[in-house]
């Protein structure tokens, strides 16, 4: 019975979904074990490991009902925020920044945690309101706010941005007023003002850096011209795969995380850059189509409030890599090396996945149609 | 307006409207990242392919200078000494095999080297440098720095490497160095770097190791540097100055004049360790460059274990260095004989067992102060009867002993205090024997101490009870443990009787130490070895194998009247306490600077 059901569920699953997260780990994979493949390959192996429990994440996800998940929005949010309130108290300090607790068995980042479980109580709390009104909204920015000030004295200044926009994006779905999008729009530099006065050492200078990298060449400035180097001299097609000079020379200290995407640059040039850009593009349609088909409000949101903060990532990583972007230290989905980010980032497609499964599995009346698309 | 009362229809067209804008958003923002890709990879490709070409950046680290350790008045035991290396970054090498061809024609490498060179340079990381030689002779720095430029990837560079000027005589305190080892690697050692294995130089190794520092090399498209843009220098490990005096340890050394054994001096205010002597002592020169496997064994399997710091690894029956102990033990609990005196004819009889004196003919009669001067044991097991085994432990424990001292030197031995209440045995316990408490009284038995633990006691009597921390380093303050309660007079009584020991005609120790340049107050030791059985003779005498004659102990401080050091010195084998230790503290406090 259990297990007819969990075959009829994944008999139902997204196809092109499936097939674009297939190949994305093929391009994760493969670009990766040409950064490491000189040094340690250990992390390749583990990186392999990290998709197989992603895959895990991902099919169990995709079997947890969704009225089931609106049931845990709330108490999995509240944990997540209380752990994340505990890391100033014990948390542990890696690379300058106190983003880790210890949990004897896992070392775990409740920054990464709470991001996705924003997004549930979020979309949880839209599901059957309206963003016009001030309760609302105010509720809202309250469950943005807090988590937000939480990360941000991490300090981690990637992390809390792409949780504002994500969460921005989730508001603007669930039906925030146009005028009031507009005036926040024309407090922005006020915003960055503040921003700025408050920003650590290292960030201010990431940030003067962007603005003009040549000014320390051999500096902050010295990662962002590497991997700008790295991208351009790629060229086309490419040096090759494993031939990438630049790489080879060990010039970037975050080549299999942060810096991973001008590995793929350089290796394989043009080509192989529009290839990712492809996948990553066609994943993120994929996902909006998911949602615009859900028969749920919260299903749609809770989709909306994933794909944004995947293409932030990609966005934010890449922007940042070729130059575009001050350096703020965001992974690239699916090809940076790290397991919790690589299994959580599954575990919510596999959220998606569960919602298109649930519309399939809808008759074709119940099913939300879009009269777009 | 609430949700459910608004049109759904209206709702999902704007919700769908809102779709639609996010699609484009999407699509925008891959745009923009294609278009900055485009702008990288194909308008300013031609000019960031020739950076890439021709302006490769390469961080190499740059080795730390380790610190220096020097004694109390600035002599080097531990120094660093220039040496220079044949280096190889492999990544960087064109034609490796050629390269390596040319090396083992020209270097002087045996077959195994050339074959665990091979192995290493296949195993390490490709861009980092790579020791192949790390003591090159001048001519070959000659011979190789004129051929370099043919060969991309090797180098010579100046390198210091540990040497250790007093090798053998400070070998324990000191300790050596050796490779790092894979786990080392991941604390953040590089490759080819030394980490303190042994001594103080384990116990100190964040404070001498110092920081590494980093090169920003500009290196051709041939993988050859053509300039060095920016350098972090590394740097310089803590010159660690220790509280040890070479000279001093040196007296002592050449007092034990090759016997088995250790010394201990202490200051008695501070703590401050003067002379950490392990005999024999093993040469700690050979680690550098790599110990052989011949050496190291015949170290492990040496019956001498040259390995083992006596001085705090090893544990020892105290033997009537005890005898203090006992007689604090007997005057805190008021026991009666602590004032008056016993008749002592060389044996007492304990039901159906005899328990000697050393003096076969006997003390004649003798009380606290004749008892300690003349090590009479007879006095001892009466004292015994009357305190019972828990007071001698307790008093003992408030002595320091039966714990670790401290020491920043690991590993320590805590010696042995046995249980006061039961005798355990295998996991049973018992009531003790009346026997067992008498030769308890004279430091036999299951009590065993390290020559640590014996000094600190020798130096607390000396100070007024104050048990201290033992330390190494020339900085540290003075650490009073306990400040043991013992009345003055109290006190008083027992460094009479230690000066007696050393200075009044049939003192035990009179005829060794009576004309030591200062007057030193203290107390001779033997300790048996193996058991005794009580109709033999002792195994002091000749004739009687060595490995099974007495240990010998001596140990108190100097001068008597104005104290400053406290020692213990203990001799395996040795014989008596008077003869076998008692010299080697004369020459200790003759060689002794005030």
């Amino acid at each position: 019975m259990l297990i007819a059901n969990v075959l009829d569920s994944w008999r139902a699953i997204d196809r092109p979904l499936l097939l674009l997260l297939t190949l994305l780990a093929t391009v994760g994979l493969t670009t990766l074990y040409s950064a490491v493949h000189l040094g340690d390959l250990h992390i390749w192996y583990r990186q392999i490991m990290y998709w197989c429990a992603g895959i895990a994440a991902f099919l169990f996800m995709s079997l947890v009902p969704l009225r089931f998940l609106g049931l845990l929005a709330w108490p999995v949010f509240l944990v997540a925020l209380l752990a994340l309130a505990l890391v100033p108290v014990i948390g542990e300090v890696k690379m300058g920044a106190r983003r880790w607790l210890d949990l004897g068995i896992v070392h775990l980042q409740p920054s990464e945690i709470i991001k996705w479980a924003l997004m549930l109580v979020l979309a949880h709390w839209l599901a059957n309101r309206e963003a016009s009104d001030w309760k609302t909204i105010i509720v809202a920015v309250l469950l943005v706010g807090i988590p937000a000030g939480l990360i941000v004295i991490q300090p981690d200044l990637g992390t809390t941005l792409v949780l504002l926009m994500a969460a921005a994006a989730v508001l603007m779905a669930g039906g925030f007023p146009w005028r009031y999008f507009f005036g926040l729009l024309a407090m922005l530099p006020a915003a960055g003002w503040y921003l700025w006065q408050h920003m650590h050492d290292y960030q201010q200078k990431r940030v003067l850096m962007f603005l003009d990298p040549q000014s320390d060449p051999l500096g902050a400035g010295y990662h962002v011209i590497q991997s700008m180097i790295s991208i351009g001299s790629g060229g086309l097609f490419g040096k090759g795969y494993l031939h990438g000079t630049q790489a080879r020379l060990h010039f970037l200290p975050e080549q299999h995380t942060d810096f991973i995407f001008s590995v793929l640059a350089e290796e394989f040039g043009m080509f192989g850059v529009c290839v990712l850009l492809l996948l990553f593009g066609l994943l993120i349609f994929r996902i909006l189509y998911i949602a615009s088909l859900a028969f749920s409000r919260f299903a749609s949101l809770l989709c909306i409030g994933i794909v944004s903060i995947l293409t932030l990532y990609m966005f934010v990583n890449i922007g940042m890599v070729s130059g575009m972007l001050p350096v703020v230290g965001v992974p690239l989905p699916f090809v940076s090396y790290g397991g919790s980010a690589l299994v959580s980032m599954l575990a919510m497609l596999g959220i998606i996945a569960r919602v298109g499964i649930e519309s399939r599995q809808q008759l074709p009346w119940q099913r939300g149609g879009s009269a777009l698309l | 307006m609430a949700y459910h009362q608004l049109n759904p229809y209206e709702l999902r067209k704007r919700f769908d409207f809102r779709l639609l804008l996010f699609y484009l958003l999407a699509a925008v923002l891959i745009t923009g990242l294609l278009l900055r890709m485009i702008n990288l990879q194909w308008v300013q490709h031609e000019g960031l392919r020739l950076q890439a070409e021709n302006n490769r950046i390469n961080v190499v680290p740059v080795l730390p200078v380790r610190g220096e350790i020097v004694d109390r008045h600035g002599k080097k035991l531990a120094a660093n000494a220039i040496s220079y290396q044949l280096v190889m970054i492999p990544e960087r090498v064109q034609d490796m095999e050629g390269t390596l061809r040319m090396l083992n024609a020209n270097m002087p490498w045996s077959k195994r080297k050339f074959a665990r060179i091979k192995r290493k340079i296949r195993h390490a990381r490709k861009d980092r440098p790579l020791v192949l030689d790390e003591r090159l002779q001048w001519h070959q720095v000659a011979w190789l720095v004129a051929r370099l430029h043919h060969y991309a990837g090797l180098d010579v560079q100046a390198a210091t490497h540990r040497v250790y000027p007093y090798g053998e005589l400070m070998a324990h305190a000191i300790g050596y160095l050796a490779k790092v080892r894979k786990n080392d690697l991941a604390q953040g050692y590089l490759a080819d770097e030394y980490v303190g294995r042994s001594g103080l130089e384990r116990e100190f190794e964040a404070r001498l190791h110092g920081t590494p520092g980093s090169q920003q090399e500009e290196v051709d498209a041939y993988g050859r540097r053509v300039a060095i843009l920016h350098i972090i220098p590394p740097k310089t490990g803590e010159t660690l100055r220790l509280s040890l005096d070479v000279d001093l340890q040196q007296a002592a050394a050449t007092a034990m004049a090759g016997r088995t054994g250790s010394v201990v001096v202490m200051d008695v205010h501070s703590g401050a360790i003067r002379v950490l002597l392990s005999t024999p002592g093993y040469d700690t020169n050979a680690f550098i460059g790599g110990v052989s496997g011949k050496q190291w064994n015949s170290w492990l399997h040496d019956p001498q274990k040259p390995l083992l710091n006596r001085a705090i690894q090893a544990t020892y029956p105290p033997g009537s260095t005890w005898k203090m102990v006992s007689a604090m033990a007997g005057m805190r609990v008021h026991a009666p004989l602590a004032h008056q005196r016993t008749v002592c004819h060389g044996m007492i009889q304990l039901h159906d067992r005899k328990l000697r004196c050393w003096k076969r003919t006997g003390h004649g009669p003798v009380d606290m102060h004749d008892a300690l001067m003349h090590s009479c044991d007879v006095y001892f097991y009466e004292l015994a009867e009357q305190t019972g085994m828990k007071a001698l432990i307790t008093e003992a424990r408030r002595w320091g002993f039966g714990g670790r001292t401290h020491i920043r030197l690991s590993p320590e031995a805590r010696g042995h205090l046995p249980d006061p209440d039961y005798h355990v045995y295998r996991g049973k316990k018992r009531r003790w024997f009346q026997g067992e408490i008498m030769i308890t009284a004279i430091g036999q038995g299951l009590v065993t101490a390290t020559p640590l633990q014996v000094a600190r006691f020798a130096a607390a009597l000396a100070n007024g009870g104050q048990v201290l921390e033992p330390h190494v380093l020339a900085a540290a303050k003075p650490h009073v443990l306990r400040q043991v309660d013992i009345p003055a007079a109290q006190l008083a009584r027992i460094r009479q009787a230690m000066f007696d020991v050393a200075n009044t005609p049939g003192g035990t120790a009179y005829r060794y130490v009576h004309d030591a340049k200062y007057p030193i107050a203290g107390k001779t030791g033997t300790a048996q070895v193996v058991a005794m059985s009580q109709t033999q003779a002792r195994y002091t005498d000749k004739g009687v194998k060595t490995q099974h004659r007495d240990h010998a102990w001596f140990m108190g401080y100097a001068p008597y009247d104005h104290p400053r050091i406290a020692f213990a010195i203990l001799v395996e084998h040795g014989g008596h306490g008077s003869s076998g230790a008692a010299p080697v503290a004369a020459a200790i406090v003759n060689a002794m600077k005030l």
